[in-house]
């Protein structure tokens, strides 16, 4: 079961990670990702949008965090399975997307080798 | 004549012998050429020897067996050490977000940028499509009707002709537990009365013989279970006093008592709720509102109380009466709302509900005696029915939805924002007892009469009447409480005066949510008038 503490500390910069785009410091990525987000999470119907790591950890979300857990835990391994499905029927085929159309709601995965896009939409009927 | 018996070496001898007789007999008679008179002779006895016998020859021998004699020996064997171990479910603990680590920022914008174009393309298409309207799985298999699944009681309260004045479900949904009492006593009684649980996941599960019983030396008339220990349960008695049992325990099972001090309340108690992990709520007739903890062994103490008096209660509604002094409002029913912890509906024998919260400050005008300060907890007030309430219950789907159903048959639907209710709807010309909201279906909810049936409504079909009328006693003598389950949700317990609680079953339209339910619960509520 993983617990996720604070230690109130950044954690180190991992040594192969790339150093940012030549922009102003940090700032421009950041307003880029918020904007994103912003655009996708305004659009018609849409409940909730979340970020997802390559470990089911949920790094950007506008839901509340307990549902935000567990929408990234249990939709990350769906992706995983869904993805290792496509791979076994055709090797060189390879998931692009994942809908999940229920009784209330619609989820859409857009998968990535390193993060998840996870959004819940409401659809119009 | 001589008979040839003697046996001979093979069939040499066996034809020799016949024809021996045959020219005996040949012999003896006449001539076979000349007919002669016919007079009767003897002849010899004509043996014919066997031949397979001649030739096996009977053969025995005799044996025999001796089991061997059987090895025994003694040994003892004991446990010298001994490790007594006891395993706890805790609740879970809620986990957070992780915070995002600066470096990451660029490979998400760059994520982002790459996924989407196709996202939206994705959301534009869905918003549009028409490809799953009137689309429909249905997972389970359909239960079309109604049906009693148990009907269970306890013969020597139904012998005493108790009735059933509570039933309760408890935290796992598998064990149902009843109150004993009677609730046409208007005076003071000293009947012992019972608390009678069933385990319906056993598989020896007896309809007559419930799983824990618990002797009360008086009369209980509320009962509720601890929302997350599935053994603790709460009572309060005709006497005024509130009991808390452990059914796990089988000797004693008695937890908590509050006793009979000033604190205590003086009417009955009509209804205890669990609020926090080790607190119990009471409501009386006395107009207090009391908060128990239960502390050490065996003692629950007061640890925060409430009185209701007329002057205090907020006039955003016109009440019939004006009494002078410092009258007591006696409250009959309680319901927490799901959304806020601390608020919390009353109804009172006036018929008026009220909201109230636990914590309000202003402190309260009466001399009832207490060890801790009472407080004034009503912060609105809404019409009143025609009589007493005896039943609340908020809406688990919306915050400011509830219910409340009295001695006028009728069940009016008030939301919290406005004092008259949103719709009234007369359900039985006889009294309401009890009135729940489905913990499945935001637009259902089941009511308790005096007819004797328990009618389940469903908003979405019909207003005005209800959708299913399931008939509980032959006699229509009264359906006294109702509770749903809300871990196995087809199953709806009623009690009735006759002594029985009978666990119905729904079929599946009570069971599983439509699509635009929650919206259509909504709208419902967004009908406050200006």
């Amino acid at each position: 079961m993983n617990e996720w503490t604070n230690t109130g500390r950044e954690p180190d910069p991992l040594p192969s990670s790339l150093p940012g785009p030549t922009a102003p410091g940090l700032g421009e990525p950041q307003a880029e990702v918020e904007e994103t987000l912003k655009r996708i999470q305004s659009h018609k119907g849409v409940i909730g949008t979340m970020v997802v790591n390559a470990e089911g950890i949920p790094i950007r979300t506008t839901l509340d965090n307990s549902t935000t857990v567990q929408y990234a835990g249990l939709l990350h391994h769906l992706t995983m399975k869904a993805k290792s499905t496509v791979r076994d029927i055709d090797p060189q085929n390879d998931l692009t997307f994942l809908r999940i159309r229920s009784k209330k709601h619609e989820i859409m995965v857009a998968p990535d080798k390193e993060y998840l896009l996870i959004v819940i939409q409401n659809p119009c009927e | 004549m001589a008979t040839r018996a003697q046996p001979g070496p093979l069939s040499q001898a066996g034809s020799a012998g016949v024809a021996a007789l045959a020219t005996v007999g040949v012999a003896s008679g006449p001539g076979p050429g000349r007919p002669g008179p016919l007079q009767d002779e003897t002849l010899g006895v004509a043996s014919v020897p066997s031949q397979w016998r001649a030739v096996q020859g009977i053969r025995w021998e005799t044996k025999s067996c001796q089991t061997a004699s059987i090895a025994t020996a003694s040994a003892s064997a004991q446990a010298r050490n001994h490790v007594d171990a006891q395993v706890q479910t805790e609740a879970p603990v809620p986990v957070s977000v992780q915070p995002p680590s600066q470096y990451d920022i660029p490979r998400l914008a760059a994520f982002l940028r790459r996924v989407e174009a196709m996202v939206i393309r994705e959301l534009n298409k869905n918003w549009q499509s028409h490809a799953f309207d009137g689309f429909e799985v249905n997972w389970t298999e359909q239960q079309q009707m109604v049906s009693c699944l148990y009907t269970l009681g306890y013969p020597p309260a139904q012998a005493q002709g108790l009735h059933v004045t509570s039933i309760s479900w408890n935290s796992t949904g598998s064990v149902v537990a009843c109150a004993y009492g009677r609730l046409d006593h208007g005076d003071w009684s000293t009947l012992k009365s019972f608390v009678c649980a069933w385990n319906l996941d056993r598989r020896d599960l007896r309809p007559q013989q419930p799983s824990a019983v618990v002797e009360v030396p008086s009369a209980v008339l509320c009962l509720a279970f601890h929302p997350t220990q599935p053994s603790h349960v709460a009572g309060g008695l005709y006497s005024g006093e509130v009991l808390v049992w452990d059914l796990s325990r089988l000797e004693d099972p008695l937890l908590w008592r509050t006793g009979l001090t000033d604190d205590t309340h003086t009417d009955p108690v009509s209804q205890p709720g669990h609020s926090h992990r080790f607190q119990v709520l009471s409501v009386a007739t006395d107009g207090k509102v009391l908060l128990w903890q239960g502390i050490g062994v065996g003692q629950l103490q007061l640890t925060e109380g409430f009185a209701l008096v007329m002057q205090q209660l907020p006039r955003s509604t016109k009440l019939k009466k004006h009494p002078r002094g410092e009258t007591e409002v006696g409250a009959t029913a309680v319901a927490f709302s799901s959304f806020d912890p601390r608020l919390f509906i009353l109804g009172t024998e006036g018929g008026f509900p009220l909201k109230c919260s636990l914590a309000a400050g202003e402190a309260a005008l009466t001399r009832m005696p207490s060890s801790v300060p009472l407080r004034a907890p009503a912060q609105f007030t809404f019409s009143p029915h025609g009589g007493p309430i005896y039943s609340v219950s908020c809406s688990p789907f919306h915050r400011n939805l509830f219910l409340s159903a009295g001695t006028d048959g009728h069940v009016h639907l008030y939301s919290m924002l406005q004092a008259p209710p949103l719709t009234s709807l007369q359900l039985s010309l006889k009294y309401l007892f009890a009135v729940r909201w489905s913990p499945v279906r935001p637009l259902v909810f089941a009511a308790a009469s005096g007819k004797g049936d328990v009618q389940l409504f469903d908003l979405q079909k019909s207003s005005q009447k209800p959708t299913v009328l399931i008939k509980q006693t032959q006699d229509e003598s009264p359906v006294y409480c109702l509770e749903f389950n809300s871990q196995q949700t087809q199953l709806l317990a009623a009690g009735d005066a006759q002594g029985t609680v009978k666990v119905w079953q729904l079929s599946t339209e009570f069971t599983e949510q439509g699509p635009r339910e929650a919206e259509d619960l909504d709208c419902l509520a967004a009908e406050v008038a200006a």
